[in-house]
């Protein structure tokens, strides 16, 4: 493992979980996204069809999406306790780099998905 | 008549002796404690980061070389020590616990309780707060490896574990007959693991030794997530065969971002009392070797001897006792492995901030 976070914060900024990292990168990652990426078994085989997607409206009685605490998982990984009750997905730090979602980390990964 | 010297000379003079592991003099580390200038004699106390420190003798005499150059007579040199951490205070489970080791091995039948059991009885015999935590549920060796004959108690609600020859100790061994088995699936194994870390009343300890089952499954898995290690050392005897494996064990360390501490070579050669002729049973170097190429630290070789086996049965660790071959070979091993975590520790950037 290359980088580990220095600093986590699940109230990041406009609804994100931002994550400092010991190489200096920053990333603020959308909670619905996140969500949408847990690692667990259930979620990888179920892919989108095991979360309901997360209404922006809170008056269509779905309360919003957010992370209700955390807890780090030995020394490499992250496990979120979601508002929506799940919470079996543990994400590996650099799992969770590789999902940043910033320009620069984007535009990466998607040339390296073009050169595949 | 003499100049008298100041605090600051004798403090510039020891920035000339270096702890070989930190790279740093022992002055910008913070070492020298309760420095006392009086007119011809020097005093102060090196305060090292273990009781187990490999070079204390050499430290201690550079030291001592570096301040007689300034021309005192009487230099007194103490030693001290204060075990280091790199543990977050705010952690739930055995916060008092200062350093974590697994001990861990791909295959199985190398010795790694062995192993486990005398690194803990050397840093003990160096003066450190030790326990020993046997999680290898199937076919826990602990209590047998240590001898004694005490039990668990429970103590408002906690486990109070015994002690022997000053280590406190837990092993799946002390709660089952001793002909019954336990044949459990997953999920018990990693309750099991949580209740040994969380149920027994560890106390303060400098290290916490954890004797792994061999392999890369539940145990490993649990214990990884549960606390975050300091590190693992790696147990192999020296043939291909155990050394292809244990790169599996270092593999899933990596994977789970546990520092490996280094590699131990066990049942590195036999020497055979009646001649005194050496035959390396299982080609020896072999764990220097893989420990080189991977860029891991190499903590030492054990030899293999009928007296580790006899004393191990009987409940005798070998390291009480550090004028045999064998007891000094775990003895330096237990320094090298010290010093490894101390460095760790320096180097730790694994405190990390959730909130």
């Amino acid at each position: 493992m290359n980088v580990s976070p220095k600093s986590i914060k699940l109230a990041g900024e406009r609804d994100t979980v931002s994550v400092h990292w010991s190489d200096g990168h920053v990333s603020a990652y959308p909670y619905a996204y996140l969500r949408g990426k847990c690692p667990c078994a259930t979620c990888e085989e179920l892919g989108a069809q095991a979360m309901r997607p997360p209404s922006q409206l809170p008056i269509l009685g779905q309360r919003p999406l957010k992370p209700e605490r955390a807890e780090l998982v030995g020394r490499y990984a992250l496990q979120i306790y979601w508002s929506d009750g799940h919470s079996s997905g543990i994400y590996a730090f650099d799992y969770l780099r590789s999902l940043c979602p910033c320009p620069e980390c984007t535009a990466k990964r998607e040339s390296a998905s073009v050169s595949e | 008549m003499a100049n008298r010297i100041s605090p600051e000379q004798v403090l510039n003079a020891l920035r000339v002796v270096k702890d070989p592991d930190l790279q740093r003099d022992i002055v910008s580390l913070g070492f020298v404690k309760d420095l006392q200038v009086d007119d011809n004699r020097v005093a102060f106390t090196i305060q090292l980061t273990t009781p187990a420190c490999p070079v204390k003798d050499q430290l201690t005499a550079q030291a001592k070389q570096a301040v007689e150059a300034l021309g005192v007579g009487n230099v007194e040199v103490r030693l001290s020590s204060q075990v280091t951490t790199a543990r977050s205070p705010h952690t739930p489970l055995i916060p008092q616990v200062k350093n974590t080791v697994a001990v861990a091995s791909g295959k199985g039948g190398v010795g790694k309780s062995t192993v486990a059991a005398n690194l803990a009885v050397a840093l003990e015999q160096a003066g450190a707060r030790v326990g020993l935590m046997d999680t290898d549920v199937y076919g826990p060796s602990v209590p047998m490896l240590m001898g004694g004959n005490q039990q668990p108690r429970v103590v408002e609600g906690k486990l109070e574990p015994p002690v022997e020859y000053g280590i406190k100790l837990i092993s799946m061994a002390y709660f089952l007959p001793k002909d019954e088995a336990v044949i459990w699936r997953g999920p018990m194994l990693h309750k099991t693991v949580q209740q040994f870390l969380g149920e027994v009343r560890w106390g303060e300890l400098d290290y916490l030794i954890i004797d792994l089952p061999p392999g890369t499954g539940d145990i490993q898995l649990s214990l990884s997530q549960t606390i975050p290690l300091t590190g693992a050392v790696i147990v192999s005897t020296p043939q291909d065969l155990a050394l292809t494996v244990a790169a599996k064990a270092i593999a899933m360390f990596q994977k789970l971002n546990v520092p490996i501490l280094g590699l131990v070579e066990n049942m590195s050669y036999y020497v055979c009392p009646q001649c005194g002729h050496r035959e390396e049973i299982f080609g020896h170097g072999g764990a220097r070797e893989a420990a080189n190429n991977m860029g891991f630290p190499f903590l030492g070789e054990i030899p293999l001897d009928l007296s580790i086996r006899v004393q191990s049965d009987g409940g005798k660790p070998v390291a009480l006792d550090a004028t045999t071959s064998y007891g000094k070979a775990f003895q330096e091993v237990a320094g090298a492995l010290a010093a490894q975590i101390s460095v760790a520790n320096a180097q730790a950037s694994q405190v990390i901030n959730l909130e």
